[in-house]
């Protein structure tokens, strides 16, 4: 039987990959995955205070706000993939991919070889304890920007491994930007293993630009600042430094910046590169073009006034295979995928950002077809 | 019309909310200074379970205030789980978005007992119904 096609899609009759789901890993967890020294950290720092996203030496997030009652913005963890499979089971999501909690802060750590150890131990983490096809949990292979040799090497030992769908950027604390030459060797990687690179930020005020913000008062300026203006910074030194055009298989995907930023970026940058070409000597076609072929996850979904505005968004930048959606449960300020499925889309737009555009470009398991 | 029974009034604490189902309709009642407040249990930001959140109060600065930080409305701001959004539980107005409101049914005391009534939307959505 077919459903009928006058009746509005519901969560039932689509297939529903979320982009951006987070597990959360504490210290005396990867604890058995590091190796020594770091082993005995780990052990320390799971036997000491633990605060939300907050260990000091492990997820450093130099929180200067004075709290107020009963603030506390949500502070839901998600510690275990049956835990995972059963509240993404009440969200009627069938496939998630998985970030960390605690170590999107990992780019923020100078002790290099304490960072690739940290990596290595989250990868194996998820590989032993998350990831299976059969509970639709697949893994976004977690690269070290601090040593991307050892990031390129994970890559390729996780990319062999089908229940590894992704790579996973760190954008929070990052330096230098993700268009730095440095970072080639994970670009290589991942294209040769077939991996989308995902961009993923997190709230954090130190110590780099965009997020040196310890001077801000307000959340509500920090937020969007730690988070947007972060994937367009980054976006921009990647279009300039080529990445798209020396890594021309290779997807790139932006999450938790919502859509409304991407036409910003694409005319801004095309009318830099009319006054100035030589700042972007890689390119064989206007920026704008790169950024279209790029992918955007929608949490958080933008709520305009007028909901149909944001499928005016969407055509700007030819998005249509283009936005893929996203909850970033169980964090604060998730989207539930009704909230996406409900705005003014037609039918095939739906089923693409809800699940169809993910499913091809993480080359997931085609769905049983719903009823 | 239906008269749903909540329970005894003087076990309803304040920021304690009694809950009570009728059909798929999930519905909390708060005790207030004046009396009890009767609202759905669902966020109409996203739909979530708005009444298991806590009851606290609220961060203001205005002219009143001579544009200093306040802390106001404490014991009558029910803050949504899922987002934080905050209702005002007198009126059952979101705060800073009065546009938006819970649904609101009214509230009865009878012989020491407390009753909702489930109604068409239209009446039961005024936004005071006290008891």
């Amino acid at each position: 039987m077919t459903r009928d096609s006058r009746k509005p899609l519901g969560l039932d009759d689509v297939f529903i990959v979320d982009c951006d789901v987070h597990a959360n890993e504490p210290p005396e967890a990867l604890a058995p995955y590091i190796d020594m020294p770091w082993r005995r950290s780990l052990e320390l720092l799971g036997r000491g205070p633990q605060r939300y996203l907050d260990i000091p030496g492990y997820a450093p997030i130099l929180n200067l706000d004075p709290p107020f009652p009963d603030r506390g913005l949500g502070n839901r963890t998600v510690t275990s993939a049956r835990q995972m499979r059963d509240e993404l089971d009440e969200l009627s999501i069938d496939v998630g991919i998985l970030f960390p909690d605690n170590l999107l802060k990992i780019a923020v750590f100078p002790h290099v070889d304490y960072a690739a150890a940290l990596g290595r131990a989250y990868n194996a983490w998820l590989a032993d304890a998350w990831v299976s096809r059969e509970t639709g949990l697949y893994g976004a292979v977690l690269a070290v920007p601090q040593d991307p040799k050892d990031a390129a090497e994970q890559i390729r030992t996780y990319g062999a491994d089908d229940r590894f769908v992704a790579v996973y950027l760190p954008v929070a604390g990052l330096r230098p930007l993700w268009g730095d030459r440095m970072y080639d060797p994970i670009y290589e990687a991942a294209e040769e293993m077939g991996l989308p690179v995902m961009l993923h930020s997190v709230g954090i005020i130190h110590p780099h630009f965009p997020f040196n913000l310890e001077h801000v008062e307000s959340r509500i300026v920090r937020h969007p600042i730690n988070h947007e203006f972060a994937l367009m910074a980054n976006l921009f030194t990647m279009i300039a430094n080529g990445v798209p055009v020396r890594y021309p298989d290779l997807e790139i995907v932006f999450t938790e910046g919502g859509v409304s930023w991407v036409p910003f970026c694409m005319w801004r940058m095309d009318k830099e590169y009319a006054e100035i070409p030589t700042g972007a000597p890689f390119l064989e076609r206007p920026p704008s073009e790169y950024i279209k072929e790029m992918y955007y996850c929608t949490q958080p979904i933008e709520e305009p006034e007028r909901a149909r505005d944001l499928v005016t968004m969407i055509d700007l930048f030819d998005g249509r295979d283009k936005v893929i959606f996203a909850s970033d449960w169980p964090h604060h300020d998730f989207d539930h995928p009704r909230k996406v499925l409900n705005m003014p889309f037609d039918a095939q737009l739906k089923r693409n950002i809800m699940g169809e555009t993910a499913r091809r470009l993480f080359k997931l398991p085609v769905p049983v077809p719903v009823a | 019309m239906a008269r749903i029974r909540v329970g005894p009034a003087d076990e309803i604490r304040p920021g304690q909310p009694a809950f009570v189902t009728h059909g798929e309709i999930e519905i909390a009642v708060f005790r207030l200074d004046d009396g009890f407040r009767a609202y759905r249990n669902r966020c109409p930001h996203q739909q979530g379970p708005v009444c298991t959140g806590p009851v606290s109060g609220t961060l203001v600065a205005t002219a009143d205030t001579d544009w200093r930080l306040a802390w106001v409305l404490e014991g009558r701001v029910l803050i949504c789980p899922w987002h934080s959004m905050e209702f005002d539980l007198d009126t059952g107005r979101r705060i800073r978005a009065q546009s938006e409101r819970l649904r609101a049914f009214p509230v009865e005391v009878e012989s020491g007992q407390v009753f909702v009534q489930v109604g068409p939307r239209s009446a039961a959505s005024a936004a005071r119904q006290r008891a």
